[in-house]
């Protein structure tokens, strides 16, 4: 078990270097104009001038060691056209918590919508609540994010008679953005939850439990729902880091200062090392969620065990 | 954009859980397939001891059993010849010219009616003709990449799956590409290349054919190693035939729901590189383009139509693919037909 | 099992303390809210972010708001243009006009919290200059000192080159800063000392290059000055009480200034919405914001539209812009396009006139403006109201200038087109020739002008003589990859005055003769191609270059100055080397500021700055823009 942990955060640990690697590689061919602000108007001395204080003239293997060198006392370099000179660690410092915590709330309220909106589903399957719920999430899946969440900005504001934007400190003002970010998420959990449960609804043991004569609502929650969550169980990692990521339609309709489209912004702006700050922190999300996904679902099913799974996720 | 992105795997780890269920109990009748292309002469009497069960044949039954999929696979197959037949019909303006009325002026913002059945935009091109102009050129990207995706994924995933040698340098870059965000990939191939369909349907597909091949190498190791594919094997089947007569019959339903989830997604992509600007340049229209330029009109009620109509187009777009897709994945799986 | 309970427990306590974690971080920040309702609150929503408060070194006039608003400079301009005292109360110069001598009045440098720090001194000019003049510190702004301040160029270009010699050969020796023709004489009293005799400098002195900086905290902060609301003070009607990227900008009135009297609104909200277009609008209805702009899109709605129709008027005019169609002599776009062929083609004068006369330009800014386009169109490149000679007569109406009339002719277009056709033809140039357009996706409307004029113009000159086609460019960086690099055959392209002269408007195509061939310059049309590729226009550009050479050449008698740049610039527009276009369309807005009390001026950070407005009840209506624009 050690054994297979270890060696699986070290794989990860490869990956991440590589995909780095490769970003970083990408990034020196995009043009020099990311590196200055004022590109311009600047002089060529101007601009040599700045080429070498970042040491960008030199060989691109040296200017990867440096990188690497610097990764590992934390150093994130700072950020040269987003926000001129101030690091990148401070600059993600204070975004990432404002859209963890919008992350967070919103996902705790699509579980708590979702799963048992899947649940219930699942138990009146092809009754009125069945046709309900699959219309809704037909429609969640089907209306562009981009067109629902500003109407929902439009009229929920006017409804909970609240200003367009965003304000921290006052409660209400949370609702619509975390309500907006759930919906997707509600239909997720609620489909899937529903798929899982029906197929294990049709599993011999649950035939024989009722056989057994157990309940009907004990078998679904005792039997059925505990199996079907096992999958579910496997994304919620990944979901919970994700939300670091922030979501760029919500936070910038009201306006939030969180991570959303902090990504598009320094690409578009060619901030190179604001650009590789995020990429490094998406890919630290991507392959740690897969990991811990994976071990969660060991905890939750002890028939699945790991050094079977490896290789073959 | 993550969301339909996670739609698509769960979907596709799903079905195969159940390809490996189906598979279990499809043996018996693979087997019988096989064996007569091995030239058994007592085909008669082999042939009397079953019933004659088609696989595709049930297949399509369960399928048509299903109304709402049934109608929703019209209406778009109808939708799809419309948007090629619409340029032809009489009355039809081009998608870019721009309207100008007896004074010279542009027809702005007309709300629908009888000249302009959709209205115009703010600088008077018909919103009908582009509406429909954009659906073909959103379309088009979504069967382009599903069409690329599947080509290339299934090739490597073959040779994947039935090449051991390539099976750890294969993997090694599974483990790589599946960690790097979609996102990313999309912004910084969107942003490097200009923008033009082709370069959204190489973003799309840069990523995408390895989730494909992955999928497919994983189905063939399943496969690979049964009865009868040791047995031709013994024979002297030739390894490209194996493949393609012996593993692929059995991916097709899994790469045709892939492909059917795959249009939608690339469509919504499309809309998101759109909204991040990063898009097509405005002279061909596409579903993302018009939704974006609708957007910015919201706030005014008179001019909302211009969102509102390709979002309807748009969804029964969407809709019509999930639907057809997951109907289509359910008909084929064996325990459905009875 | 052991493992697996202990892998449960550490998940759980990874999500714990994550979730801890995000429940602290927030607790810090206020929004100003519950202000006392007397106070004049401006709020406005903003798109672009600067990405520096650095005065000194930006030239985006996003990032100059910070500084025009915080910072005063030697002297300003009132609200009809006029020049005024500033930090500076007299000011004379000596008979060459070489020294200027600046008397400062009394003025404190106050920090983040409005609290005083310390005194405003010469000694503040002396050291932002030789901030800027360090290389380090990648001023943008460095070649506006060249050639103005005296040994500017030779101090920098020492530094960078410490002796050696640049790519053109020419050697620079280190020298020191106080050869630099700036000087504190004692702590109120500050001297200018001329390269040449410049007759704008007096007008240049509202850009942030003159502005001053506490020098000890530019030694001490060096390029994080202006990082952070707390990395820089302030001596200006406000003070940067709040700077949260992408979040809100927080000007405070600031009581200590000398000029408080005369600032009306107290503090000054900038949200950041990525989606100000959108949302800013439905906010102006709810009066959740002070301002908005309207879009072209939008305006007839609103227009049409009782509770809407009395919310929208007009930006105050600007005459310091002025866009023109450039044709590139030296194409440098893909072989799909023929850079050949269109090489050959525009050099022939009258295909470039028939492209002139065949450009509709009312239909064109009707696009941005549906109303009264006709009033933003320009028959020159200088455009009207910029500047006037010493008898008060505009530039545009005087001399050579003054009789150009509006380029777009239809009849003549299709006889400078059949002309054309017959001397191309004979030169082997194939048609339709391929008119490579492009346009920048993130430039509103852009793109629909694009679409517009490729319609207007084919229809007029027939799709057997050209094929304009539209391409979007990158969003960004559009001008280095686009125009700079001449991947365009013809395309609308901008300038803006950098000071109060004509010869402002002859820096985008002029090009200096060196040593090693010309200059590249601005790289606007690159117009001396015609003359090192020797080409049919040669002559014509040759006239423009010298007559341009002979007008800088008179620097004392205004009026022969402004005749000879007339002359020079109606070679320009009359060879058909430019086509003149418009003036920037002054945007519909939504707001409750009176844009005409505003300071003005065509060029510097003057039309940036609060001061001076007050915060109105209501938006302002039409009629009301149409009263106050008339006061």
């Amino acid at each position: 078990m050690l054994k297979y942990l270890a060696k699986r955060i070290g794989r990860s640990l490869i990956t991440l270097v590589i995909i780095l690697t490769i970003v970083f590689c990408l990034l020196r061919l995009m043009p020099i104009e990311g590196y200055f602000p004022n590109f311009e108007k600047m002089t060529p001395q101007q601009i040599q001038v700045g080429l070498d204080e970042m040491g960008l003239n030199d060989p691109l293997p040296v200017q990867i060691f440096r990188f690497y060198k610097d990764l590992l006392h934390g150093d994130l370099g700072t950020s040269r056209i987003y926000r001129a000179n101030v690091p990148v660690t401070e600059i993600l410092a204070d975004k990432v918590p404002v859209s963890i915590k919008l992350g967070v709330l919103s996902m705790i309220v699509s579980l708590l919508i979702g799963i048992p909106m899947g649940a219930l589903m699942a138990r009146y399957k092809n009754r009125f609540f069945d046709k309900l719920g699959t219309l809704f999430i037909v429609c969640i899946q089907a209306v562009p994010a981009a067109v629902y969440y500003l109407y929902i900005q439009l009229y929920g504001t006017q409804i909970l008679d609240v200003g367009l934007l965003f304000d921290i400190n006052n409660p209400k003002y949370w609702i619509l953005p975390v309500l907006s970010m759930s919906l997707g998420n509600i239909a997720f959990y609620g489909m899937w939850l529903r798929r899982y449960m029906v197929d294990e609804s049709n599993k011999d043991y649950v035939k024989l439990a009722k056989a057994k004569g157990l309940s009907e609502g004990k078998v679904m929650f005792k039997h059925i729902f505990r199996n079907a969550f096992v999958p579910l169980a496997q994304y919620i990692p990944t979901a919970f880091l994700n939300t670091v990521i922030g979501s760029i339609y919500i936070e910038s309709l009201y306006s939030i200062p969180g991570m959303g489209g902090l990504l598009v912004t320094v690409v578009k702006k060619h901030d190179n090392t604001m650009v590789q700050g995020i990429v490094l922190l998406y890919a630290c999300v991507g392959v740690l969620g897969l990991m811990l996904g994976d071990i969660l679902m060991v905890v939750l099913d002890p028939r699945i065990s790991l050094g079977k799974k490896e290789g073959d996720r | 954009m993550m969301k339909q992105f996670s739609y698509r795997h769960t979907k596709e780890a799903d079905l195969m859980k159940s390809m490996e269920e189906t598979l279990d109990k499809q043996v018996n009748m693979s087997d019988e397939e096989k064996f007569s292309f091995a030239e058994f002469n007592e085909k008669e009497v082999e042939r009397s001891g079953y019933s004659n069960y088609s696989y595709w044949r049930s297949t399509l039954q369960a399928f048509l059993k299903n109304r709402v999929a049934v109608a929703l696979l019209v209406m778009l197959v109808l939708l799809l010849l419309f948007t090629f037949i619409q340029p032809y019909l009489p009355n039809q303006y081009d998608p870019n010219l721009i309207i100008n009325d007896e004074n010279g002026m542009q027809y702005r913002n007309v709300p629908p009616g009888d000249q302009f059945i959709l209205g115009t935009n703010s600088i008077g091109q018909d919103l009908w003709a582009r509406i429909w102009s954009g659906t073909r050129t959103s379309l088009f990207i979504g069967l382009s990449v599903a069409i690329a995706e599947a080509l290339i994924g299934i090739t490597v995933g073959v040779l994947w799956g039935y090449v051991r040698k390539l099976d750890f340098i294969l993997t090694e870059i599974y483990n790589i590409i599946d960690n790097i965000p979609n996102t990313i990939i999309l912004i910084l191939i969107s942003y490097i290349l200009k923008p033009s369909v082709k370069t959204l349907i190489f973003a799309m597909c840069l990523t995408g054919w390895i989730q494909m091949a992955r999928f497919i190498r994983n189905q063939i190791l399943i496969i690979r190693d049964r009865d009868y594919n040791v047995a031709s094997r013994c024979l002297g089947t030739p390894t490209s035939k194996i493949m393609v007569k012996n593993l692929l019959p059995y991916l097709v339903s899994v790469i045709m729901l892939r492909m059917a989830l795959t249009i939608p997604a690339a469509i919504g992509n499309e809309v998101f590189i759109t909204y991040i600007g990063l898009g097509l340049p405005v002279d061909t229209p596409s579903l993302g383009n018009l939704i974006n330029e609708g957007r910015a009109l919201i706030t005014s009620a008179a001019l909302r139509y211009q969102l509102v109509y390709p979002t309807i187009i748009l969804s029964f777009v969407t809709i019509s693919f999930y639907i057809i897709g997951n109907a289509f994945s359910d008909a084929a799986d064996p325990k459905n037909h009875v | 099992m052991r493992n697996k309970k202990f892998i449960a427990m550490m998940l759980c306590t990874v999500m714990a303390v994550s979730t801890a974690l995000t429940g602290c971080g927030n607790s810090g920040k206020t929004t100003g809210d519950g202000e006392s309702s007397s106070s004049a609150v401006y709020r406005e929503l903003y798109s672009s972010e600067s990405s520096t408060l650095n005065y000194l070194v930006t030239s985006t006039i996003v990032e100059q708001v910070a500084g025009a608003n915080c910072i005063d400079t030697l002297v300003e301009y009132d609200s009809d243009g006029q020049l005024k005292e500033g930090l500076a109360t007299e000011w004379s110069y000596d008979e060459a006009t070489l020294t200027w001598t600046f008397k400062l009045r009394e003025a404190k440098w106050v920090d983040n919290t409005g609290k005083e720090v310390a005194d405003v001194t010469a000694q503040d000019f002396v050291d932002a200059l030789k901030y800027q003049l360090t290389p380090e510190y990648e001023s943008a702004n460095v070649q506006n000192l060249f050639g103005v301040i005296a040994n500017a160029e030779e101090y920098y270009n020492g530094q960078v080159y410490k002796g050696g010699a640049d790519e053109d050969g020419t050697t620079w020796k280190e020298i020191d800063f106080s050869e630099v023709g700036v000087k504190a004489v004692d702590e109120h009293t500050l001297t200018y000392t001329l390269a040449k005799e410049v007759p704008y400098f007096i007008s240049s002195l509202v850009y942030v290059v003159y502005m001053p900086a506490y020098g000890p905290q530019l030694e001490e902060l060096g390029k994080e000055f202006g990082t952070a609301a707390d990395k820089m003070y302030y001596n200006g009607a406000y003070y940067l009480a709040e700077f949260a990227p992408q979040e809100r900008h927080v000007y405070k009135k600031n009581t200590l200034n000398y000029d408080a009297a005369n600032v009306f609104i107290d503090e000054i909200q900038n949200i950041y919405n990525s989606e100000a277009a959108t949302i800013g609008p439905e906010m102006v209805k709810r009066g959740e914001i002070d301002y908005a702009e309207i879009s072209a899109d939008l305006l007839d709605d609103w227009l049409s539209n009782q509770d809407t129709a009395n919310l929208v008027s007009r930006a105050r005019p600007s005459t310091s812009y002025s866009y023109f169609y450039c044709f590139n002599f030296d194409p440098q776009f893909d072989e799909e396009y023929e850079p050949d062929n269109w090489r050959k083609a525009v050099n022939n004068e009258n295909f470039r006139k028939a492209l002139s006369a065949g450009l509709d330009k009312t239909k064109e800014v009707a696009v941005l403006e549906p109303s009264t386009p006709e009033d933003y169109i320009l028959t020159t490149v200088t455009p009207f109201d910029f500047a006037y000679n010493a008898d008060g007569k505009d530039f545009t109406t005087i001399g050579a200038v003054a009789d150009l009339g509006d380029t777009f002719d239809e009849v003549k277009a299709v006889e400078y087109k059949d002309a054309a056709m017959q001397e191309l033809k004979a030169e082997g140039v194939t048609f339709p020739v391929k008119v490579l357009m492009p346009y920048n996706p993130s430039t509103v409307n852009w793109d629909k002008e694009c679409q517009v004029v490729e319609q207007q113009m084919e229809a007029l000159l027939g799709t057997d003589f050209i094929d304009i086609i539209i391409e979007a460019g990158p969003t960004d960086n559009f001008l280095t990859e686009v125009r700079r690099s001449g991947k365009y055959a013809f395309m609308k392209c901008g300038w803006g005055a950098d000071y109060a002269d004509p010869e402002t408007w002859t820096d985008p195509f002029y090009q200096a003769a060196g040593e090693s061939g010309y200059d590249a310059g601005y790289k606007y049309a690159f117009l001396a191609n015609a003359i090192t590729e020797g080409t049919a226009t040669a002559a014509a550009v040759q006239e423009y270059f010298d007559k341009v050479d002979a007008a800088k050449a008179i620097t004392v008698d205004t009026n022969a100055r402004f005749e000879a740049f007339a002359e020079a610039e109606a070679v320009l527009i009359e060879h058909a080397l430019v086509v003149p276009f418009s003036i920037t369309v002054s945007p519909y807005i939504a707001t409750k500021l009176d844009v005409f009390e505003a300071q003005y001026a065509p060029f510097g950070v003057s039309k940036l700055r609060f001061k001076g407005q007050h915060l109105q009840d209501t938006y302002v209506s039409m009629d009301q823009y149409e009263a106050n624009k008339a006061k």
